[in-house]
This record gives C-alpha cells, sequence and structure tokens, in this order.
C-alpha cells in the first residue's frame, strides 16, 4: 500500500491527488504502529534483518547506515520457503525522526506461515544480510484495544477490561501484561494473565486513583513474537473504604447491651464497690460518742462528761495519785530497840499464838512472824502514844513504810549478804498518827496477807523522802508500787532465798533503781523472816 | 437351547450397535490438548541438539508441507483440509518410525516414540470432529501427495521441524476451523 500511494504521488492529476491524500491519510493510521513497532524492534533486535508480522504481513527492514539518496535503488531483498525459487520483495525507505535514522524495509505480499523462510539483502548485487526465520515466530501485535477500568464496588479493588488486537485464529494464543500504579507515582505493578481478556485488580489503597496500562504477546506455543506497546494510561477511583453498615448496627447493639449490664451490676452492687474501691477511713469515732460531734475533738471536755460511763468497766481507773512504791528490805537490826521489843514481846507472843490460830490458812510456814507482825502493829501503838522515840525514826518519815525481808532465823543464812542491820527504831517514823493510821491500817493488810509473802493491792507503801542508808548488795530490796497490781513475789520468800543461800544469788535481788537516791528510813518495817 | 439363543440374539444386538456407533464420540475441540502435543515435538528437538549422534543417519524422509497462507486459508474448504492433515500425520508417522530405528540415543528415542504416540491421539481427535465424511469425498491420491503434498528432508533436525511446524500450522488451524468447534464456540 505505501509503494501505491508513492507511485501515486508521481501523477499530477487531481484525482490522483485525492486518492494520494487518502492513501497518505491511511498510511499515516496504520504508521503510527508500524513506525513504533520499527523503533522498538531498532532497540531491542540484534539481527541485520529485523522482521514482525503485523496483521498477517511479514515486514522486514535494516538500518541505513549512510544517508544517501535514492539509497532503494541499490538494495535487493528476496526471500525463499519450502525449496522454492526466490523471490524479490520491492524496498521502501522510511526516515524516523525520533530516532534521526533512516531504514529501508520491505512488506512481503503473501507471507507463509509455519515454514521456514531464508531471506537476503542485496546490495549492488553482492549479499549483505541474510537470515532464517519461522514468520510465526515473530510477531509483533498491535495493543489492546478498548481498555476500560471500572470500581467493583468492593474496597482495593479495581475491574480492567479489553479487547484482544484484531486477529484471526490467534484469540486462544495471547498472554497480557497488566500494568498499575497510583497515579503520580513511578511504582507500578504488574499482573500476568493468559487468554482472558479480564482481571480484578486486588490490593489496592482504598479511595486513591489508579493509571492502568495493557500490553500483549503470543503465548509462545504455536505462536513467538515481541511484546506490544503499552496502551494509553487509563484512569480509574478505587472506593473508599466503608464498614459495613450490618456491622456497625451489630458494634452498636452489643456495646448498648455491654453498658445496661454493667450499669446493673453497679447499681445493684455500688455499696459494695464502693466500699471495695473507696474503703472508709476508720475512725475511733464509735468508741467516744460524741467526742468529734459534741466537743470538737476535745478530749478532757469529754472526758468531763463522760467519765464514769465508759471506762469504769473496761479500763482500770488510774486516780491521779501516784504510784508509791515500796522498799522491802530482806533484813532488819533489832539490836537497838531490843530491850523495849523484848519487853513487850512476851505479852504480844500470846496474842501472836492467837492471831496464829486465827490466821489464814493459806498461812505458810514461810510467814512465820505474825507474832512480829503483831508486834509492830504494838509498836506503832507505842510510837504514837510516845512521841520522843520519833526522834530515833529520823530517817523514816511519817508516810514512809517499808517492808523487809529478815532471814536471820536460818543458820545457813550468808551472813555477809545481810550485813547491815538497823535497829528497829530507826526504821520506824515518828511522823503523825495520819500516816501510821494508814500505815496500821496497811500493816493490817499486810497482817492478813498470805505466807507467801502477797501484798494486796490495798497497801498503801510510800515511798520515804529522806535518804536511806545505802544497802549491801545482798539485801533483797523490793519496790512496790501502788499501782493496784498484786504482785506475787514467792520467789522472792525467805524460804527460797534461804535455799539459795548457799549460792549467795537472791532470785529476788531488786535494786531501787527507780528512786536511785537514798531513802530516808520511815514507814514501818514488817519483819518476816 | 432357547436360553442359548437369547444370549446368542443379545450379543448381536450389541455389535449391531457397536457398528451403528448410536453413541458418537464427543468433539475434542480444546487446543490445550494440541498445545501439549506441539511442546513435546519441540522437546524432542532441544533433546536432538543435545544429544551426540543427534543428526545419525543421513536419511530421505517425505514429510508434508506446512506453509500456510492465512489469506488463503481464510477461503479454504475444511474437509479438503482435513484431508490434507490426515495425509500429513500419516506421512510424518511413517518418517518419524524410520528416525527413531536409526537413532542410538535412547532418550532422543523415546522422545520420537512420544511424538508417534501424540500423532495417533491427533488423529482419533481429527476423527471425534466428524470430519470423515470428506475422506469419502475425496479420495486419496497416493502419487498426487507425494509430489504436491510433501517435500523431502535429508535430516533428523530439519524432520523435526516439519513435524513441529506442521502441528502447529495446519493441524491447530483445522481444529480451531472445524465446524464442530465452531458450533461449541458459539
Amino acid at each position: 500500500m505505501y509503494l501505491l500511494c508513492k507511485w501515486m504521488t508521481k501523477m499530477r492529476s487531481n484525482r490522483l491527488k485525492i486518492v494520494f491524500m487518502l492513501c497518505l491519510a491511511f498510511v499515516t493510521t496504520g504508521g503510527q504502529h508500524f513506525e513504533s513497532k520499527v523503533a522498538q524492534l531498532l532497540q531491542d533486535e540484534t539481527e541485520h534483518i529485523k522482521c514482525f508480522v503485523e496483521g498477517k504481513d511479514l515486514t522486514c527492514f535494516w538500518e541505513e547506515e549512510e544517508e544517501r539518496n535514492h539509497i532503494h535503488d541499490q538494495y535487493t531483498f528476496t526471500y525463499s520457503y519450502e525449496k522454492k525459487n526466490k523471490m524479490a520483495c520491492a524496498v521502501s525507505s522510511l526516515y524516523l525522526l525520533a530516532s534521526n535514522k533512516t531504514i529501508l524495509f520491505c512488506k512481503l505480499p503473501k507471507t507463509p506461515f509455519f515454514t521456514t523462510l531464508d531471506v537476503q539483502v542485496l546490495r549492488d548485487g553482492r549479499m549483505l544480510y541474510t537470515r532464517s526465520l519461522n514468520a510465526e515466530n515473530v510477531l509483533f501485535l498491535d495493543p489492546p484495544r478498548n481498555l476500560t477500568v471500572m470500581s467493583s464496588g468492593k474496597e482495593g479493588q479495581l475491574n480492567v477490561s479489553w479487547l484482544p488486537p484484531l486477529l484471526k485464529y490467534m484469540d486462544d494464543s495471547m498472554i497480557y501484561e497488566v500494568r498499575y500504579a497510583v497515579d503520580g507515582s513511578n511504582m507500578g505493578k504488574v499482573e500476568v494473565i493468559k487468554v482472558s481478556t479480564r482481571l480484578v485488580l486486588l490490593g489496592l489503597q482504598s479511595n486513591t486513583r489508579y493509571k492502568v496500562w495493557v500490553r500483549v504477546k503470543p503465548d509462545g506455543v504455536a505462536y513467538k513474537g515481541y511484546w506490544s506497546a503499552w496502551t494509553e494510561p487509563v484512569f480509574g477511583v478505587t472506593p473508599p473504604s466503608d464498614v459495613d453498615p450490618l456491622i456497625v448496627l451489630l458494634v452498636i447493639f452489643i456495646g448498648l447491651i455491654l453498658c445496661l449490664l454493667s450499669l446493673t451490676v453497679i447499681l445493684s452492687h455500688h455499696k459494695f464497690l464502693l466500699k471495695k474501691l473507696w474503703p472508709d477511713i476508720p475512725t475511733p469515732e464509735h468508741k467516744f460518742p460524741g467526742l468529734f460531734t459534741v466537743y470538737k475533738g476535745d478530749f478532757k471536755e469529754w472526758m468531763s462528761h463522760n467519765n464514769g460511763s465508759m471506762w469504769g468497766r473496761s479500763v482500770p481507773v488510774y486516780t491521779e495519785e501516784l504510784p508509791s512504791p515500796l522498799e522491802v528490805l530482806s533484813e532488819v537490826s533489832l539490836t537497838s530497840h531490843g530491850t523495849s521489843q523484848r519487853e513487850e514481846r512476851k505479852p504480844v507472843e500470846e496474842d501472836e499464838e492467837k492471831e496464829s490460830e486465827r490466821s489464814d490458812s493459806g498461812l505458810t510456814d514461810r510467814w512465820r512472824d505474825p507474832p512480829h507482825a503483831h508486834w509492830l502493829m504494838e509498836q506503832l501503838r507505842a510510837l504514837q502514844e510516845n512521841p520522843e522515840s520519833r526522834s530515833q525514826s529520823s530517817l523514816l518519815q511519817s508516810h514512809d513504810t517499808y517492808v523487809t525481808l529478815n532471814q536471820g532465823d536460818n543458820e545457813q543464812q550468808v551472813d555477809d549478804v545481810f550485813e547491815e542491820t538497823l535497829p528497829l527504831q530507826t526504821l520506824f517514823t515518828t511522823a503523825g498518827t495520819s500516816s501510821l493510821g494508814t500505815s496500821h491500817s496497811d500493816l493490817g493488810s499486810l497482817q492478813q496477807s498470805s505466807g507467801s509473802g502477797r501484798l494486796s493491792s490495798q497497801s498503801s507503801f510510800e515511798y520515804p523522802n529522806h535518804t536511806w542508808p545505802p544497802k549491801g548488795p545482798g539485801y533483797a530490796y523490793m519496790a512496790v508500787a501502788d499501782s493496784g497490781v498484786s504482785m506475787d513475789y514467792s520467789p522472792m520468800s525467805s524460804s527460797r532465798i534461804a535455799e539459795l543461800g548457799k549460792h549467795r544469788m537472791y532470785t529476788n535481788d531488786y535494786k531501787n533503781e527507780i528512786f536511785p537516791h537514798k531513802w530516808p528510813l520511815s514507814g514501818q518495817y514488817i519483819k518476816s523472816g | 437351547m432357547q436360553t442359548f439363543l437369547g444370549l446368542v440374539s443379545v450379543l448381536i444386538v450389541f455389535v449391531w450397535l457397536g457398528g451403528k456407533q448410536v453413541f458418537p464420540l464427543q468433539p475434542i475441540c480444546d487446543l490445550r490438548v494440541l498445545d501439549h502435543f506441539v511442546r513435546e515435538a519441540r522437546d524432542s528437538v532441544v533433546i536432538m541438539r543435545g544429544s551426540r549422534g543427534g543428526c545419525g543417519a543421513m536419511k530421505s524422509y517425505f514429510v508434508p508441507l506446512t506453509s500456510v497462507d492465512f489469506a488463503f486459508w481464510e477461503h479454504i474448504d475444511v474437509q479438503e483440509l482435513a484431508v490434507e492433515v490426515q495425509t500429513g500425520l500419516s506421512l510424518l508417522v511413517q518418517a518419524l518410525s524410520t528416525a527413531m530405528k536409526a537413532v542410538s540415543n535412547s532418550r532422543l528415542a523415546n522422545a520420537l516414540d512420544n511424538n508417534i504416540s501424540n500423532i495417533h491421539s491427533l488423529s482419533q481427535i481429527l476423527h471425534s470432529l466428524d470430519l470423515q465424511h470428506a475422506r469419502s469425498t475425496v479420495l486419496p491420491d497416493d502419487s498426487a501427495p507425494a509430489s504436491t503434498q510433501t517435500q523431502e528432508v535429508s535430516s533428523l533436525p530439519e524432520l523435526l521441524q516439519v513435524q513441529s511446524s506442521f502441528l502447529r500450522g495446519k493441524v491447530r488451524l483445522l481444529l480451531s476451523a472445524a465446524p464442530a468447534c465452531q458450533r461449541q464456540n458459539s
């Protein structure tokens, strides 16, 4: 057709010009693909004679080395197949603007397929190039037609469809390549698909504009060839990501149910939950009714109003009276006061014997001197009546009382332990009768106490204010505080001390540590042996 | 005796039915079967190139013509084409059998044997296309095909190339143009 047009251009009639224009139009239409194919093969094909089949015609071309005028006259193109005679083909030239090159080509009029073709290029009668090929192996198809890209409605998907190039008997031998990329991006992906002219692109971004290209090639089984040119890009937009309304409704419904359940649980157990999450700070207010509400935390005020009601039951009431510890001496000497004592002992002994008979059966042998106690009482009475004896007891205060534990009866007693003995009279107080009276009563209480040496809580022994002569380490002191606590100093009894006398150690060795200063002799002594 | 006669009559009926071919063959129009045979014919070419002594004995083989002119084929008679294809397939079987006997390489011999089996299968496929009535119309002429429908090749590589071209060309076009397959496609 191209040669026909070239021949017609030589005619200078109007009719031929019209025909020429039509030919040009036809050539131009087919030439776009032709030139692009030629340009592509110029780069890709390595053979000197580059051949391709477009439609059903084989075209072979070669590159012109030098620019020459009327070059096509010197070249000759021949071909043969199935050992038949060689046939010639008309040579034409074409100037490629894009690559600034001139090519010479020949299009076979009747192209035999499925047979070996031997082509030759002769220049000035001499063979320039030669090649053997099969026409069905150099198919250069046109790009696919009617490429369309549509949204499938699903997220991240696009439907791509196209039509194969116009070729008979080859529709089932084609393979396609689809290229797609985000609009504006150079990174594209390629999908290969055989025979089918539809493809669904998956895994795309939502609400994104994509560019799609397609090209075609024979699959290589029956026909072989080159990749066609890419189609013009077609744009498609993926649908925006949308949430299934059913899922949204279900989520909302389930959320409402959960909220209702949690509210129900909270309301039914709000007290328990509040107690667990925000526990109350414990206050002692329930033990002190009205302390914080009425008296504003003033404990004194509260106490004054609620003195006997609360405390008498459980807590023992402590008077403001300070405890007065009692110092008990283990040994006391009665030699200085012996005559007056002996004189008074005799009449006392009888009473003491009676006393002993009347004494509590709980009295043990440890309490060996109930007569001594009785004798002490007599002595106290005597002191009350005889004020001059007070002067001898300068060491004792009227309100002071002392109790000594005498271990002189026991021969195993270690004398060195009880070294110091004090006259009895010096131990007695010369104070007023009130203290004696109290002492007397205390003596009485002491007298009634058991032989084990227990002191009742009613005893009111007071600590002397006077200094007390220093005692040796052997004396066993006992400080009895008027704390209302009954003290059992049974291990401190004289018998036990006597047992331990051999070892010269006393378990009831109390030092007067509470009141480290010396105490004057005062009060009464109760001698217990 | 009566049972024996009954059995014989049943057998006769079955034989008659078999001869009548009450159950026609389903046309095999899937070109993927032919593509499979084409690939195996190509494998023989590859094996031949890789084996020593592939060329083997230089013998003359009469093979069919393989060239196809599409312009010509658009107006060709299908039945005439069917006859041409069947003749060419039989020629190929003869040539391949002769070549297999002369080949020493066992692997190549096996490939050639496989090609022969494939050609037999192709004959069955063409038979399924109900093209046999074409045979009755066109009487096979042994002399004419030898001159006009055949060509002579002198080596095994050429023989294998002819086989590949014939299968890809004429046989494939016949299968795609068969009326039975056209009815299925339309």
